[in-house]
């Protein structure tokens, strides 16, 4: 998965969309109805498990399998089934994840990227840039008395995935199922069946993440951190006094930030600090995690919002530095939809206590941002991943008909941000750091490698154990700004041009001299007459032959410091895709060159001075290469037939597992 | 004050313990109806139950009163201002008990607290340790050392909170039982103890305190701590116990009152009780 680094949707504008309708939910105003789960009924099929570990690598899987470090995963590809698995075009996870629950490529499902425009919405950069899976409303109707705001009607979050997810056509053949935290699925499509929402569900803000760090090393303090704050602290008489952010709120017309009181008392020698929070008081080592926290943030006196939050207590003495988690709601009272039944998150919290709800837990911000060390992010990641294996061995205890899906993250994360280390050409490779972390990458697949064995272990002879990867990985080591390239070959045009690199979403963009630019990680769009406000270029064989030409240029592009292609496809849209809403489809979708990626601020409508540049982040693995250059992985119990499997097909061999007739909007063919 | 609390404590003791293995509601149901029958027996004692019968007789004839003559407006205040003097009266009647009865259930309350106020700590769970000083003690000026026995680990060092007068320890719960802090400063010391459970209701002392006969009544599993010395409490924080209701978490006082007002009205009658 990738994350929008760098310039965030202005943070105000997106949370009066996300929370005003969270705060509404947690009000009750507005929730999803959601009849109780698929319960006692029997599947005619046979019982079905899928393991959905995120990113496994085709080629690092056959690299250990051969080195005999994964013995599980080679027993089963002896005895069963091995092969790479085609990836969604562009392969990013909610497109390829979407792929896989509605057996259809991005034409049918309409999910073409992470981020989505809205053309009708040029000139409003708050609107323009959206994001692709999911939509929030506020609520229609309001009462307004003084500076209050009470809504009359509920708010609504909306999937935005277009066609019915396997598990609601399961449950229309009656196999029962249970989807644990399967990407692309929230809010939770409406179902009988026992789902708990994935990656794609925000923090308690209604973002992706957002951390907050607390420090007195003023050098530590940076406005444009990427999924985070970082607030200065003094500490007074060995005490600090600060607060965690949290949702506006939506109850007062000037919608005003909540925010909850922190106090931290720290030993004058002693590295230890004890932390205050809303009658709360627990003590911390330094170098040390709390346990969950639950807060809650007033708005009206009879409403409130509430979420939870793990500190960690990265220094006490010289320097006082504090971590606190992005605001997770709270599965025991979800202030936003978290699955169907809506008391299965309830069920898990009273089983497990609080967890990790938001999508993709693992704060790889905090990282990137240096606000935690690999240590630190690993030790956070190891307890997402514990809590992650416990609930999976919970779910398999009481799994004994139908399908049981299981989502891991870790996977895909660890990648993300652990392939410099094994990757000598990355710009940020450090042999030092290397020696330290180069086996992060290999240790998450052999945890793979276990839990496939608990799987395999809990199968009787006709149990289905399918094991998946959306996507493969590809280092990533130089970036493409494609609105510069753009710009730099007579295709965008700006207002300023002295203020090239200094706007975002296109507000220095002219779009009366604009023929083309791009929008999220790999889609590229030409500004249409009468398909976008501002559009200049006319339909029909005017686009056509600029989108050929467009095409045709960025395949031929080269990075001087590599002499490589950046670019090994650009896709025309209409050409690859199929389905109901392949109108809305990119005019252009990229597939990039091993090592190379779009640059961190292009997807965003912003420019940068080059074209090309290094990667120097630590997030230095990712997947938004060309389908071929990142296959996924498929193994499975039994011998695969499909020649060049795919994601789709995958769903059209779990209809045919169970005789289910597979609907015609469905595109793949059984594997099996 | 320390021989009143071993008495109590000791009867809640003999009476709870052989329930500790049952669900919490039973014990709570039977805590509540010997309540519930002491009230009805101090009401019966204590109360005129003739004048609050009468009182009663004359609240319901003056509502008939203003039923049959709704359409006569004077008969109608004058019968809605003797409902309020009855009212009034029958409030005066009430009270009297309900001064003698203050006195049992604080004290029933008081012990209920410890037992179903929180909880054994969970082996393996921490909790903070907290000990606060007398007025004119830091925390920075005298070394407080705390000693964890077999069966609690000492997870971290102290923290002293000069502002607060406080110093605080996190421990964790090792192994079932009944454990004993101890700290120690200069050449004294003082223990706590610790409950270490095994899911089962048991009496959780939160803290032990300095001699003050209301801080001693309102904490009475433990013995006070000396008056003379710097220490006026050492405290546990305990995991608050919530009684499980079809998965909501009900406060054992809500419990407590909803049952004993159930119970006691449902046996006035074997009491002979007017209320």
């Amino acid at each position: 998965m990738k994350r929008i680094n760098g310039h965030p949707l202005d943070r105000r504008e997106f949370l009066k969309l996300g929370l005003g309708a969270a705060t509404l939910l947690a009000a009750g105003a507005g929730s999803p109805g959601i009849a109780a789960r698929t319960a006692g009924r029997s599947a005619a099929g046979p019982k079905v498990i899928i393991l959905g570990m995120d990113g496994l690598d085709f080629g690092f899987m056959r690299r250990w399998m051969d080195e005999g470090k994964l013995p599980t995963f080679r027993k089963l590809a002896e005895a069963g089934g091995f092969a790479p698995l085609r990836t969604s075009d562009p392969p990013q996870s909610p497109v390829a994840w979407a792929n896989f629950i509605t057996g259809t490529n991005p034409g049918g499902h309409g999910i073409y990227d992470f981020i989505h425009r809205d053309p009708s919405q040029q000139t409003d950069p708050n609107n323009f840039v959206v994001f692709s899976a999911t939509a929030t409303e506020a609520a229609k109707r309001n009462l307004k008395i003084g500076n209050y705001v009470f809504p009359l009607s509920g708010g609504k979050v909306r999937n935005l995935i277009q066609g019915k997810a396997f598990w609601q056509l399961l449950e229309d053949g009656g196999v029962p199922s249970t989807i644990f935290k399967i990407p692309a699925n929230y809010p939770p499509v409406g179902s009988k069946q026992r789902t708990f929402v994935g990656m794609g569900t925000p923090d308690l803000l209604g973002t992706y993440g957002q951390f907050n760090y607390y420090t007195t090393v003023p050098s530590e303090i940076a406005p444009d951190v990427s999924g985070g704050w970082v607030h200065q602290v003094y500490v007074i008489g060995n005490r600090v006094d600060t607060k965690i952010p949290g949702p506006v709120n939506s109850f007062r017309k000037d919608q005003p930030d909540t925010a909850v009181d922190v106090r931290v008392d720290i030993d004058p020698v002693h590295p230890v600090a004890r932390i205050s929070v809303q009658g709360q008081e627990f003590l911390l080592r330094e170098k040390e995690w709390s346990d969950w926290k639950k807060i809650r943030f007033g708005l009206i006196p009879t409403q409130s919002v509430g979420g939870i939050v793990l500190f960690y207590l990265k220094q006490v003495h010289p320097e006082f530095k504090l971590y606190v988690t992005p605001i997770n709601v709270d599965p025991s009272d979800p202030a936003l939809p978290l699955s169907t039944p809506e008391s299965y998150s309830r069920e898990l919290a009273a089983k497990f206590g609080p967890f990790f709800t938001k999508g993709l837990p693992a704060d790889t911000h905090a990282l990137d941002a240096d606000v935690l060390d690999e240590d630190e992010f690993l030790a956070m990641d190891d307890r997402i991943l514990r809590e992650s294996l416990e609930m999976f061995d919970y779910e398999l205890a009481r799994f004994n008909d139908g399908l049981l899906f299981y989502y891991i993250s870790s996977t895909d994360q660890r990648q993300h941000m652990f392939y410099r280390f094994l990757d000598p050409l990355s710009p940020v490779y450090d042999p030092g750091q290397a020696a330290r972390y180069g086996t992060v990458v290999e240790s998450i697949y052999r945890e793979m490698d276990v839990l496939l064995a608990k799987a395999l272990a809990a199968a009787d002879r006709d149990t289905v154990v399918i094991t998946m990867s959306d996507h493969g990985f590809s280092p990533f080591r130089r970036t493409f700004n494609l609105n510069t390239w753009l710009k730099a070959n007579g295709y965008h045009a700006l207002i300023n041009e002295r203020r090239m690199t200094e706007d975002t979403l296109f507000t220095n963009t002219d779009w009366s001299r604009t023929r083309a630019y791009g929008v999220g990680l790999n889609t590229l769009y030409i500004n249409e007459r009468g398909r976008e406000s501002e559009g200049i270029v006319a339909p029909g064989a005017e686009k056509d032959a600029l989108v050929r030409e467009i095409a045709r240029k960025l395949e031929e592009a080269v990075d001087p410091k590599t002499g490589e292609r950046p670019i090994l496809h650009a896709h025309v849209g209409r050409d690859i895709y199929s389905g109901q809403s392949v109108d809305h489809c990119p005019d252009i979708v990229l597939g990039f060159n091993r090592g190379s990626r779009i640059s961190w601020s292009s997807p965003m409508g912003t420019f940068s001075k080059d074209i090309f540049g290094d990667n120097t982040e630590k997030w230095s693995g990712d997947h938004m290469g060309a389908s071929e250059v990142v296959p996924g992985i498929l193994f499975a119990n039994r011998p695969i037939r499909a020649e060049h499997p795919a994601l789709y097909d995958l769903t059209a061999s779990l209809l045919a597992l169970y005789g289910i007739d597979q609907p015609k909007e469905l595109v793949g063919k059984p594997v099996f | 004050m320390n021989i009143v609390n071993a008495a109590l404590s000791g009867f809640f003791d003999l009476l709870l313990s052989p329930l500790r293995s049952a669900n919490p509601w039973i014990p709570m149901a039977v805590i509540s109806l010997l309540t519930g029958f002491l009230m009805l027996g101090i009401y019966r004692a204590v109360s005129d139950q003739d004048g609050i019968l009468k009182v009663k007789s004359c609240i319901k004839a003056h509502l008939l009163e203003l039923r049959l003559f709704k359409n006569d407006l004077g008969v109608s205040l004058r019968a809605q201002g003797r409902i309020l003097v009855a009212n009034l009266r029958y409030i005066g009647y009430a009270f009297k008990p309900l001064l003698v009865m203050i006195i049992p259930v604080m004290l029933i309350l008081i012990q209920l607290n410890d037992w179903f106020g929180s909880r054994p700590l969970a082996v393996g769970e921490s909790a903070l340790v907290k000990a606060e000083l007398a007025e004119g003690f830091s925390p920075l000026e005298t070394d407080f050392r705390l000693e964890a026995p077999a069966g609690l680990v000492l997870e971290t060092e102290p923290l002293r909170v000069e502002e607060d007068r406080e110093v605080n320890w996190r421990i964790r719960a090792a192994a079932p039982g009944v454990h004993e802090l101890v700290l120690r400063w200069g050449g004294a010391s003082a223990a706590k103890k610790v409950v270490v459970g095994d899911g089962r209701l048991a009496r959780v002392s939160t803290a032990r305190v300095r001699t003050n006969v209301w801080r001693e009544i309102s904490h009475p599993g433990e013995r006070a701590l000396p008056g003379d010395g710097p220490v006026t409490t050492l405290e546990v924080r305990y995991p608050e116990r919530r009684l499980d209701l079809f998965g909501m978490g009900v406060h054992w006082l809500v419990a407590y009152f909803v049952l004993s007002l159930v119970l006691g009205f449902a046996f006035k009658g074997l009491f002979k009780v007017t209320i």
